[in-house]
């Protein structure tokens, strides 16, 4: 199952990405690969995990040794080899980050094979967690395809709730394929949520869950310390793993 | 056959990736060191079904730790010929992955296998994997009558058997340069960049990378069986109707379709007529310089401008888009290495200008007797101070000016420019700049003499 995660920035998008992959990783045996498409690279961070490089960087390595490939080798299977390399594994699950998507030169067949590559590497685990671009290029990239799932993180305001429709909308022009857009509206305190939940099902969307405001969570972004260790007791933690429960319900029962 | 292994082999074991996580040990890879190689050899030298161990098995490695590992497959047969040893160690790859619990990455000596817990527990061997590769192998390709397999993990076996491979490979790959478009029947193209380029579509052959140099003949070759259908696929060539300039009918027929009938006939090696269309994410540009009837090359990297007072950039948005812009060309920086560069317009002899940068890059692929007489930034930065170097150095292009010069009729005025029967690259030139840009189709001008000016600012 692949879950994409966005957001426009500040509303806490990789906070839940950490959350969502740490409430999978605690389900027994389950192979997760968590993919940070952020060009910031918050969510290693927020995972506790270290990286070395990012595809972005094999890109550029592969534009720079290819020139000087022998002729009978694929620079394809060299770039697979080095994906394997470039994925972060942890004990409960790997990481994969994008790094930027663009630089100099031209990208289309290797972003293409990258693609093919990482589809094939996604395929070996249970679920993939995407904390995608903040706004909505990652769409008109067309960086995030067939998804099953796309999490639409918002703070609890007007245009917060309007992205997540854009994203919506934006999809269905691209044809790009995801079978469900949730709302998730984060910092939000019980009364507010009504009027957000109105205003959501005039647009069309469902909320799938909302996450209180959480001390916790600033003093660990504060401090610099990973989100994912967030203590049993903080509301963020539970409140995301009651979401969990709610989507995997959905698609697993 | 396989029955008798302890774990499945079958193609839905292809993409089986085996995370640290799940892992039992490391064969090669980045934390150590390994090669594979596949010879063609004579029969009485292959014991068939042979699969030998030369150092310690899975069963008595220690788990997490990273080994060297070599993989030498030999294969006899009548029909068998060293030409196909690359085409089938390349399979090693795919049906190494056919393994349960066992994953294999790409090839020669930059291999990554990995056991799984899972197949270690099964008590999975390097005997079975071998057994399973001779299995493969032999259905797949009649040909192969016999085929023995020996697995190196001693660490001064593999030593050894890296050097000898790496001997090997040098071989084949001095072989692999010399693979000619007449060897071949099947070309490939590419339309990955239709989404910004519409019209365009990229020939791929021996002699010819795709323009973004992504996608050389063996790479098609490579995509097309992982995708049939994809954005890559097989252009049986056809008829060649001319040699020189290489023009296919089959590239024709593929060109016509797949530009939606915009294209309809391409020289796959000249700036003229009917040139090759470019994209907008080629390597570098090759361009033609009327005025000293040679052809420039500039690449992306190269921030200067031209002999044309213009840098890449601004001439890259003329040329590309997927159209055939007469006199220019978007190629691969490989594509100046190729024996076939340019030859309907008279190959590297018709090269006058190369940033300095791409000139080193090329090196030795510049032909000697050339290599001084090709002018970079340094030697010349606009028409005249070209003209001169050319002049002054003998290029061959000199002579054709001198031609032309005679067959001028000798009226005592000598022209400023003499130009060979001058069409005019005129499509896509910066006429008027400032946004502007005028487009000519079917059209000749004729001009005794034209100045082209730089407005100050």
């Amino acid at each position: 199952m692949i879950i994409a995660v966005s957001g426009k920035g500040g509303t806490g998008k990789t906070m839940f990405a950490s959350l969502l992959v740490r409430t999978l990783s605690e389900m027994n045996g389950k192979d997760i690969l968590a993919i940070d498409a952020d060009p910031d690279e918050n969510l290693s961070g927020a995972l506790g995990l270290e990286f070395d490089k990012t595809i972005g960087d094999l890109r550029e390595e592969l534009l720079k040794e290819r020139d000087k490939m022998p002729p009978g080798v694929s620079w394809r299977d060299l770039l697979e080899y080095k994906t394997m390399g470039a994925i972060v594994e942890g004990d409960k699950f790997d990481l994969l980050v994008m790094g930027r998507p663009e630089g100099q030169g031209c990208y289309c067949a290797v972003n293409h094979v990258l693609r093919e590559i990482i589809d094939t590497f996604a395929k070996n685990y249970d679920y993939v967690v995407i904390d995608t671009e903040a706004g909505l290029e990652h769409l008109s990239r067309r960086t995030t395809q067939d998804v099953d799932v796309m999490l639409v993180i918002t703070d609890p305001s007007k245009r917060g709730v309007s992205t997540a429709k854009r994203i919506k909308d934006l999809s269905r022009h691209l044809e790009i394929n995801f079978k469900d857009l949730f709302v998730i509206v984060n910092r939000v305190s019980q009364d507010k949520l009504s009027k957000i939940e109105e205003y959501s099902r005039e647009l069309g969307l469902e909320i799938l869950g909302s996450i209180p405001e959480d001390e916790k969570v600033l003093e660990y972004d504060f401090d610099g310390k990973p989100l994912i260790e967030l203590p049993e007791n903080s509301k963020a933690l539970n409140a995301v793993r009651e979401i969990v429960g709610r989507l995997l319900m959905r698609y697993e029962a | 056959m396989l029955e008798d292994l302890p774990v499945d082999v079958g193609l839905i074991y292809e993409g089986e990736r085996i995370r640290k996580a799940n892992m039992y040990v490391d064969l090669a890879g980045p934390k150590s060191k390994g090669a594979e190689l596949l010879v063609v050899a004579p029969k009485d030298k292959v014991q068939d079904g042979k699969v030998e161990v030369i150092g310690s098995d899975i069963q008595d490695m220690e788990e997490g730790k990273a080994y060297s590992f070599g993989i030498f497959v030999e294969v006899a047969g009548e029909k068998l010929e060293e030409d196909l040893e690359g085409v089938f160690e390349r399979r090693i790859h795919d049906f190494a992955n056919y393994v349960q619990t066992f994953m294999h990455l790409n090839s020669r000596d930059v291999i990554w296998c990995r056991v799984s817990k899972e197949g270690a527990k099964k008590g999975l061997s390097l005997k079975h994997v071998g057994k399973a590769l001779i299995h493969l192998f032999k259905s797949e390709f009649d040909a192969i009558e016999a085929m023995q397999v020996t697995f190196y993990t001693d660490e001064k076996e593999v030593d050894r058997f890296i050097s000898e491979a790496r001997k090997v490979y040098q071989k084949r790959d001095s072989r692999i340069r010399g693979l000619k478009d007449e060897d071949v029947d099947v070309f490939y193209g590419c339309v990955l960049c239709q989404s910004f380029a519409p019209k365009h579509v990229c020939t791929i052959t021996p002699s010819r990378t795709s323009s973004c140099g992504s996608i050389t003949w063996f790479e098609g070759r490579a995509a097309v069986k992982v995708d049939p259908k994809g954005p890559i696929f097989e252009v049986h060539k056809g008829e060649e109707i001319d040699p020189e300039r290489g023009e296919f009918s089959g590239i024709n027929e593929m060109t016509y379709k797949r530009s939606n009938g915009e294209v309809e006939r391409v020289f796959l090696h000249s700036l003229f007529d009917y040139p090759h269309t470019s994209c907008g994410c080629f390597e570098a540009i090759a361009f033609y310089i009327p005025e000293v009837d040679g052809i420039g090359v500039v690449h992306r990297d190269f921030h200067g401008v031209t002999p044309f007072g213009i840098p890449f950039s601004t001439m890259a948005g003329q040329v590309g888009g997927g159209v055939q812009s007469e006199g220019f060309q978007g190629i691969a920086v490989e594509y100046l290495r190729s024996p076939k560069f340019l030859k309907g317009d008279g190959g590297w002899d018709r090269v006058v200008w190369l940033p300095r940068d791409l000139k080193d890059r090329i090196g030795e692929d510049v032909p000697e007797h050339l290599r001084e007489k090709i002018a970079t930034e340094e030697d010349a930065t606009d028409l005249e101070t070209l003209k001169a170097f050319l002049k002054e150095k003998e290029h061959p292009v000199v002579e054709r000016w001198a031609k032309e010069v005679e067959e001028v009729p000798a009226e005592g005025e000598k022209p400023a420019v003499t130009v060979p029967e001058l069409e005019m690259p005129v499509q896509g030139i910066p006429i008027a700049g400032g946004g502007i840009s005028i487009t000519f189709k079917n059209a000749k001008i004729y001009a005794e003499k034209i100045i082209i000016t730089r407005k100050e600012k």
